[in-house]
């Protein structure tokens, strides 16, 4: 019995530990569970809740894009697409191969279906193909059974009507990219802003995405929809355009290198901007071959650029009345003082050509305006000196931005003491005034600086953003440039005769519509030296030159010219003389516009009434 | 009452009334909890788990019954051979077995599939609790006395080790252990194993096969394979985190219905369970096993034969270190190996193993002074 009983004790001990040990575990256990369920329970919620809830976002429509009077220049249009989960799919190359014959696409195609799923995690839905006809959608849905993890969709394209004439101002759309992300972070839908509106307001155009929460398994395939919240379209943006100038303008400038625009003198809206060459929008937007993009790129005309904002010239004559202002408002010249023009200026053992080596004789401001006698400003910018030049062009907006709603302005140069010490660490010299003054030298300034300053000439010294989103309401000037009405009106008179005097530069380009006349002054910007030789031998002519040694050919001016209501300023590349090409482009798209009864509205009145320059 | 003659034979059968009635009830009420979960896991379908899985309880009660009534001599004569015979069974799987999920487990013998290694848990505690019943008490712990009970652990470890299936094996070795623990074997031995066992940690390391490895390192860092092998333990974490105080509702996991959990029928169907019955379905769960094990445990207490002893309390360690192997991996406390939760995963070997073995205490119960051969 002593045996079972010492037996019996120690089995019971043992046990007694084996229980112990087991109800340790289970305490274990139990914190385990209270620590998951309890403690940490909110956590594994939201976790339990992510895996289950899938968040897809639905693009919002978006915006389009019309002209003052509600002409559409980007709309969107129904795209049938293909998109596939590439790890969706059984057998890739079996699948392209039977998408291929299906649809008929040649090798080409089916690889370049393969270059976008290479593209993209596996896991990632891609569009493969896009803009594909009814047809062809309507065979695919019917083959859909036998093509795993390929899904058509009805997604949107951006297609633009007039797609030429408001290239470069519209701007086109582009499949977004990691670099889009980076510039937009909360970029959604499928296309976003490469250039021009679109790309400026791409946060307007694009809308509120709407949400989508589904419920998922474990393979991510949808179980069923839990709620949906739809989109707030883009908005709809009007420009200040007017569609029919604007295509006016750009067949206008068709076969020729440069830029148009005309600018309401008032408000800063731009009523037309073309650059041209032009390109075509909706191709851009679909997305081209690289052979073809770098076309455009190289291109010697360079198409893709709005040289109506990133063109940069010398702005030649059409500077010269901010010379003479410059003399006047600081009293260091009688405007009706002569001084005489024998066709060469000599200062410093140099010589200054005036643009006619006959020479214009003895001429006061207002002649030198009209006949745009270079001799007179030679003379007056030694006057003036560099300092009083330099300032009254920045308070005219050189050398700025000019703060249009577009992206990559160029703000342009203009040279002074300062400037020349910071880029070419020497002095400024006396002779590079009197080249400044004729517009040539170091300054540079994009035809829509130009457009500016015509408009501040003519509106009275307001300085104006110009903008291109149709406004109603009134606009405060950049600044007053507070500058003399008289001093204005000697220099508006200058531009008067300059375009309907016979003896003006413009004179060709004259126009009268209901009483009203243009206003303008021509310029004609050097692009190369002209040798002694060559003087000696006369000048060649621009139709001699090479296409890219010819001058630029400027004009600014406005319109009516007794009460001032657009102005108007044309640069066209390597065109030859200002009042051969671009004064009657000028002329042409203001006759268009004084037509057009549409856009011409009453006028207020700025400063004092000058229709006495009229007379 | 029935009454057994000498004979052996059973003359009537057992009144149910005369059997440990909260044991079945709680074996019942755990393979009920079982059939709700598995309906539950297939989206509130009784196919395709859970009916079979409530017949299997049926036959396994059947079954308990029917051992219960077994002469406790009979079992006594049974277990050496029955040990032999699901040895044999073992070496047989090594050599014509068919493979499922990568590894050798199962027998096909036509009509049945059989899984010979969870008989071997069952057969070799009562060939355990028999080599003990015969060997004096002063030999437990001399050399012989150690070697032949290791032997009896060890070679059917090994063979299911080889399969290979580390979880079953490591739970044979375990259970094994657990019975010569039992058994009286001297404490010196066990401390001297247990530090055999950690120098030996690095030598097993290079054995393992690289899957095998890899749930280790999971184990000790889910996210190194969120998608792989960490998969598991994190999603199982998830569902059991999510059901909070009260659980989410039958049927109503979204871990589970929306098959985020794998093996959600088999080994992980705890998962469920606990992200639908919540932190309070879940405690008493693991409550409803540990009276179980209780049960058990005093039965084996109050026991006088060496074999019914070392034979119930044994079982009740192997269901013990089953649930919380299972259940401590399912919580991410352990390494995933392939433990199923007894009673309620699904699987008929399990679970008519453990019933059998249900009905063997229940008729050691009956028989506290059955002459046994010493």
């Amino acid at each position: 019995m002593s045996i079972y009983d010492t037996e019996g004790q120690n089995f019971s001990r043992r046990l007694l530990m084996l229980g112990g040990l087991q109800a340790g575990l289970f305490l274990v256990l139990a914190g385990r569970l209270q620590f998951l369920q309890v403690a940490r329970s909110d956590v594994y919620a939201t976790l339990a809740e992510a895996n289950r809830v899938n968040i897809s976002q639905i693009s919002a429509l978006r915006g389009r894009i019309t002209d003052r009077s509600g002409k559409l220049l980007a709309d969107n249009d129904r795209n049938l697409q293909i998109r596939m989960v590439p790890e969706q799919v059984a057998d890739m190359d079996v699948t392209l191969n039977d998408l291929g014959r299906l649809l008929n696409l040649d090798r080409s195609a089916v690889n370049e279906m393969r270059r976008k799923i290479s593209r993209v995690p596996s896991f990632k839905p891609v569009v493969v193909l896009e803009d594909l006809s009814w047809d062809a959608f309507a065979a695919l849905n019917l083959n859909l059974p036998y093509l795993s993890g390929v899904e058509p969709v009805v997604g949107q394209k951006r297609v633009y009507p007039h797609a030429q004439s408001v290239a470069h101002l519209v701007g086109f759309v582009g499949t977004k990219t990691r670099e889009d992300l980076r510039r937009v972070d909360d970029i959604v839908g499928d296309h976003v802003g490469r250039s021009g509106i679109e790309r400026h307001f791409e946060r307007d155009l694009r809308g509120t995405p709407g949400v989508r929460h589904v419920e998922v398994n474990a393979i991510g395939r949808t179980v069923r929809e839990l709620q949906s919240e739809p989109g707030e379209k883009g908005r709809d943006l009007a420009l200040s355009i007017d569609l029919d100038l604007q295509i006016f303008s750009a067949q206008r400038l068709k076969g020729l290198s440069g830029s148009a625009m005309v600018m309401d003198i008032h408000s800063g809206e731009m009523v037309s901007m073309v650059s041209a060459p032009s390109f075509d929008l909706n191709k851009l937007s679909r997305g081209i071959e690289v052979e073809e993009w770098e076309r455009l790129v190289d291109h010697e005309r360079k198409p893709l650029v709005n040289k109506a904002m990133r063109g940069l010239y010398a702005p030649g004559s059409t500077f010269k009345m901010l010379v003479a202002l410059a003399a006047l408002e600081d009293k260091l010249i009688d405007p009706e003082e002569k001084i005489s023009c024998t066709g060469i200026y000599k200062f410093a053992r140099e010589e200054f050509h005036c643009w006619t080596s006959q020479g214009h004789g003895p001429v006061n401001m207002i002649d030198a305006i009209e006949r745009s006698c270079d001799t007179y400003f030679y003379d007056l910018a030694l006057r003036v000196g560099i300092d009083r030049i330099e300032s009254m062009a920045r308070r005219f907006g050189f050398g700025k931005s000019t703060g249009i709603d577009l992206d990559g302005e160029k703000s342009g140069t203009v040279p002074g003491r300062d400037w020349k010490r910071a880029n070419y660490d020497t002095g400024w010299r006396t002779g590079e005034t009197i080249i400044t003054a004729i517009g040539q030298g170091y300054l540079l300034a994009t035809p829509l600086q130009l457009a500016v300053m015509t408009a501040a000439l003519a509106n009275g010294g307001k300085l104006l953003q110009p903008r291109i989103i149709k406004t109603d309401n009134a606009v405060e000037p950049i600044s007053e440039l507070r500058l003399k009405p008289e001093n204005l009106a000697i220099v508006q008179r200058g531009m008067y005769r300059s375009v309907n005097r016979p003896d003006g530069t413009a004179y060709a380009s004259s126009l009268l519509i209901d009483g009203a006349r243009m206003s303008g002054k021509t310029g004609t910007v050097q692009v190369r030296r002209i040798s002694k030789d060559e003087r000696l031998t006369g000048v060649i002519p621009n139709s001699k030159l090479d296409w890219h040694l010819r001058d630029h050919s400027l004009f600014v001016g406005y319109v009516p010219h007794n009460n001032p209501r657009y102005a108007v300023s044309v640069v066209i590349e390597h065109g030859g003389g200002g009042g051969q090409v671009a004064a009657p482009i000028a002329r042409d798209i203001m006759v268009q516009l004084l037509k057009n009864k549409n856009i011409v509205r009453p006028a207020k009145l700025v400063g004092k009434d000058n229709s006495e320059v009229a007379s | 009452m029935s009454y057994q003659g000498r004979s052996g034979r059973t003359t009537q059968l057992v009144s149910i009334g005369l059997l440990n009635m909260p044991l079945i009830f709680i074996t019942a009420l755990l393979g009920l909890i079982g059939v709700m979960v598995l309906y539950s896991v297939a989206g509130g379908d009784f196919s395709p788990w859970a009916w079979r899985h409530a017949t299997r309880l049926a036959v396994g009660l059947l079954l308990m019954y029917a051992i219960a009534n077994l002469d406790l001599r009979t079992i006594f004569n049974f277990s050496y051979p029955i040990y032999g015979g699901v040895f044999l069974l073992l070496i047989a799987v090594e050599l014509v077995g068919n493979s499922g999920m990568g590894a050798q487990r199962w027998l096909n013998l036509g009509f049945v599939t059989l899984q010979p290694s969870e008989f071997m848990r069952f057969a070799l505690i009562m060939a355990l609790a028999r080599y003990y019943h015969t060997l004096h008490r002063d030999d437990v712990s001399q050399p012989l006395g150690l070697v032949v009970p290791m032997a009896m652990i060890g070679l059917p470890a090994l063979l299911v080790f080889a399969q290979p299936d580390l979880g079953t094996a490591l739970m044979l070795a375990a259970s094994g252990i657990g019975l010569v623990f039992l058994a009286g074997v001297s404490m010196r031995y066990f401390l001297a194993g247990i530090a055999i066992a950690i120098a030996a940690v690095p030598v097993v390391w290079n054995y393992l096969f690289e899957y095998q490895k890899e749930r280790v390192l999971v184990f000790l860092d889910p996210e190194r394979d969120p998608l792989g092998a960490g998969y598991h333990i994190i999603q199982s974490k998830i569902g059991i985190g999510s059901g909070g105080l009260f659980g989410k509702g039958i049927a109503q996991g979204t871990q589970s219905q929306l098959n985020f959990l794998p093996e959600r029928h088999t080994d992980f169907v705890f998962a469920i369970y606990a992200e639908e019955l919540g932190f309070i379905g879940s405690i008493i769960l693991i409550f409803l096993f540990a009276v179980m094990i209780f049960l058990m445990f005093n039965i084996a207490a109050q026991m006088r034969h060496r074999f019914s002893q070392l034979t119930i309390a044994g079982f009740a360690f192997a269901l013990s270190i089953y649930v919380t192997v299972n259940l401590a991996m399912v919580m991410g406390l352990a390494p995933v190996v392939g433990v199923p939760l007894p009673f309620i995963s699904y699987g008929g070997t399990s679970l008519l193993t453990f019933m059998a073995g249900l009905g063997v205490i229940l008729s050691m119960e009956r028989q506290p002074m059955a002459d046994l051969p010493k």
